[in-house]
């Protein structure tokens, strides 16, 4: 029996042929350039202009006063002066308003009953307002609402003044007050909240979508060659995963620091991580997603499969990460898939070091379980490896005859 | 007349045939859709988002700061998780992710209340979850407003001013009601899936009618595809796409039936009127992608461009941020796509139930998508002829 002495240096070696080889294959594809450099250069850019506006403000409302009273214009010229809320006019009846929502000449109606300055005069009545709002969008509700709040309290600490002046105990307008202090994000926008997830994600998904072009193309080779891919290295499957996933890793140095540090400089979202901790913790995120991504190409029939085999689980993934639905409000299954995806610790990480300034300390659980995914995806990805060269090796190749080309 | 329905029965055999024969094509037009539209539907079939983890720091021990606790506690979107005794703890756990958000009540609050000292209590919310900060605020403002009132009405009773229930008028005197047209559940997975479901879809239907074209391309098969169909791309394509159309409308309706009748999406409107806009939407995808690959003849163009206009469309279609609010060219973008029509369109005769009349507009721009690809198509045709294949 001849057992080959394990040699630490040649195994390097093998391992640094398998990354330069696969540096040379990225570098001769635009197909993939395009996904691993201009995607991370321009998606971010892209959707920070998309929400760079944060906030809808001045939603146009209409009002229906049936009291035309000084109360009621009062309260109108008030609600016009928020950021929020722009009045846009008033309309005779219900009826009219609500014909004006249809034709999306407004998105919410205000109305006064008649009685309305009658009860703010008479001690013992409260007068009613009534706001109906347009539900397509939330948002224009939420801003709608908080207009319509801040109104209402103003209006209410008049009156009370002028009422209970009589009772000599301050107790017109409040005796306990409240304040907000928003964290994080302290804009209050959408751009501030969503973007830092996105963000995140772009990393994931451009080299997830790379990765599946190169094998793509791979597999595209095999089929004109009868089965042998001639840029393939002929190496251990554990060998080819790791020096393949230097090579993902060396490319993605420039994206990396360009997304995650430079793009919130470039329109002012939250910034308050340690650059290094950062870097330190997209490390091993970039590991993970390069294993992930070496996983999932066993998927891809062709290079430009990788479209409509992958391009949809941007949409998954980002809503597995919590940012638009709360993680903890997912059924256990959805918890535990989003567990197993790269991106769900490592956005929440992010954002927790960007907008609210935790140190590595703080994310660590979070960078733990980062390294544990790198782990499993080791391991599925030698498995990926081992599978598709065995295919290989067994002349089970793709053939453009048997219809196998998608 | 008869030799053009030849033509075009011998190029939709053609492509029959190809769908059949590629059975992971035909998966990724029929079961990863509904998979997807499943997925969002479940994630989210809880509907309103409730209990965002918050903390305490109640420095002041009082039966004033326990009342403040206990509403705090009965509040729909709170779930008080943790207790702290220091501002520096609840960051630090806020930090962590365990919290996100925490309620400070200052030491002496009781007693300077009642001094009518107006003492402060102040609740830091994390922005960067935006839809449990939004009910956080809600529920913090509710409670301190509540307190406020509870300790003013005690004080106004003294005065014997006003009695009964009649202090709330001196508390509130007037009192705004916000009624959500349509939604009074402010039900997020009413609002939201009613968008990106659809987009989903139209990203299903804009990629396969890119792999469809662009694997002729490919493959070098496209002087075969025009010669099926007599030389006349525009038979080519409805040939080729037709039998897409069929699949993806069927599964567009079944998406609808997932949304409207098994997760109770609200349906006020005439349901057919959803129907008939599903019907025209998918074509409308179609053309688009068709577009999208006249304007850019090359698979790898082509692709990406759909891939591109498909995954932006969730941003800048006006889903979550609205079209009015946005830079005002991003917003005209939005427009180009059909996802933004067929949006507005379940807007007006799902949700709000209006006459179709409201929704006019949108039925005809989803229809004058099928003239887009028309003025381009020698840009296709000319590509079909020299096919030139660009790994």
């Amino acid at each position: 029996m001849n057992i080959k002495k394990f040699n630490i240096f040649n195994w390097l070696l093998q391992v640094f042929g398998v990354s330069i080889r696969e540096l040379k294959l990225i570098f001769a594809d635009v197909g993939v350039i395009i996904f691993f450099l201009v995607v991370c250069l321009v998606y971010p850019v892209l959707y920070s202009l998309i929400y760079n506006t944060e906030l809808p403000r001045d939603v146009k409302v209409v009002v229906v006063d049936d009291d035309r009273s000084a109360d009621t214009r009062e309260f109108v010229r008030m609600l016009d002066a928020t950021q929020e809320v722009a009045v846009v006019g008033y309309a005779a009846s219900m009826q009219e308003a609500r014909r004006l929502v249809n034709d999306h000449e407004c998105y919410s109606i205000v109305h006064f009953p008649a009685d309305f300055s009658a009860s703010v005069e008479r001690l013992g009545e409260q007068a009613h307002v009534n706001v109906y709002c347009d539900m397509s969008v939330m948002m224009r509700y939420r801003q709608t609402l908080i207009a319509v709040n801040a109104v209402q309290q103003e209006m209410n600490a008049h009156i009370q003044a002028a009422t209970v002046s009589a009772i000599p105990m301050n107790v017109g307008g409040t005796t306990l007050d409240n304040k907000q202090v928003p964290l994080g994000n302290t804009a209050m926008g959408l751009a501030s909240a969503v973007l830092p997830c996105i963000l995140v994600l772009v990393l994931q998904q451009s080299m997830i979508l790379g990765v599946g072009m190169l094998h793509g193309g791979s597999r595209d080779r095999r089929r004109r060659n009868g089965g042998i891919d001639p840029e393939q290295l002929n190496c251990s499957a554990l060998v080819t995963v790791l020096g393949r996933t230097v090579a993902y890793l060396l490319v993605y140095v420039v994206p990396t620091f360009y997304t995650l540090l430079l793009v919130p400089k470039f329109f002012s979202f939250p910034q308050n991580g340690n650059p290094f901790e950062i870097i330190m913790m997209s490390l091993p995120y970039l590991i993970a997603c390069a294993l992930f991504a070496q996983t999932l190409k066993v998927l891809i029939k062709g290079r430009e499969a990788t479209f409509i085999t992958l391009v949809f689980t941007s949409v998954g993934f980002v809503f597995l990460s919590g940012i638009s639905w709360p993680r903890y409000q997912m059924s256990e299954l959805w918890q535990a898939v989003g567990n197993m995806i790269p991106s769900t610790w490592a956005a929440s990480s992010y954002i927790q070091m960007q907008s609210n300034g935790a140190s590595l300390f703080d994310q660590g659980p979070t960078h733990v379980m980062l390294w544990l995914l790198c782990g499993i995806y080791l391991v599925t990805a030698t498995f990926a490896e081992y599978y598709i060269a065995r295919r290989q090796n067994t002349g089970e190749s793709p053939s453009p005859l048997k219809g196998e080309r998608l | 007349m008869k030799q053009i329905f030849h033509i075009f029965i011998n190029s939709l055999k053609r492509s029959c045939l190809q769908l059949v024969q590629r059975r992971f094509m035909l998966l990724m037009m029929t079961a990863m859709p509904l998979f997807c539209a499943w997925f969002m539907l479940d994630l989210m079939k809880s509907g309103a988002i409730e209990r965002a983890p918050v903390a305490l720091i109640d420095l002041d021990n009082s039966s004033l700061s326990r009342n403040l606790q206990r509403n705090l506690a009965a509040m729909q979107g709170l779930h008080i998780t943790e207790e702290f005794d220091s501002f520096h703890d609840a960051m630090r756990a806020l930090q962590r992710g365990d919290v996100l958000g925490f309620f400070y009540i200052p030491p002496r609050l009781e007693q300077r209340t009642l001094a009518g000292e107006h003492p402060l209590v102040s609740y830091y919310i994390n922005y960067a979850y935006f839809a449990p900060a939004s009910q956080q605020l809600k529920g913090y403002k509710t409670v301190s407003l509540l307190a406020n009132g509870s300790i003013a009405m005690t004080t106004i009773e003294a005065t014997g001013l006003v009695g009964g229930h009649n202090i709330m008028s001196v508390l509130q005197p007037v009192l705004t009601h916000v009624h959500g047209i349509s939604n009074p559940w402010m039900n997020y997975s009413y609002y939201l899936n009613m968008s990106f479901v659809p987009c989903l879809l139209a990203l299903f239907v804009l990629l396969a009618t890119a792999t469809s074209i662009g694997n002729e391309l490919k493959y070098n098969t496209t002087r075969e595809w025009l010669d099926s169909a007599g030389g006349s791309m525009w038979i080519a394509l409805t040939g080729k796409l037709l039998p897409h159309t069929v699949v993806f409308v069927a599964v567009g309706w079944l998406v609808q039936c997932l949304m409207f009748r098994v997760y109770g999406l609200p349906l006020h409107g005439n349901p057919w009127n959803m129907i008939l806009a599903m019907l025209l939407f998918v074509p409308a995808c179609q053309a688009f992608a068709v577009a999208m690959f006249c304007f850019a003849p090359n698979y790898r163009y082509g692709a990406t461009l759909c891939t591109l206009m498909g995954m932006l469309s969730f941003s800048f279609c006006g889903f979550s941020l609205p079209g009015e609010a946005m830079y005002p060219i991003i917003n005209a973008v939005g427009y180009i796509m059909p996802v933004r029509h067929y949006f507005l369109i379940s807007a007006d005769q799902a949700l709000n139930g209006i006459d179709i009349y409201f929704s006019r507009w949108h039925y005809a721009i989803l229809i004058i998508y099928l003239l887009v690809p028309l003025p381009m198509l020698w840009r296709l045709k000319h590509e079909c002829k020299n096919p030139l294949y660009l790994p």
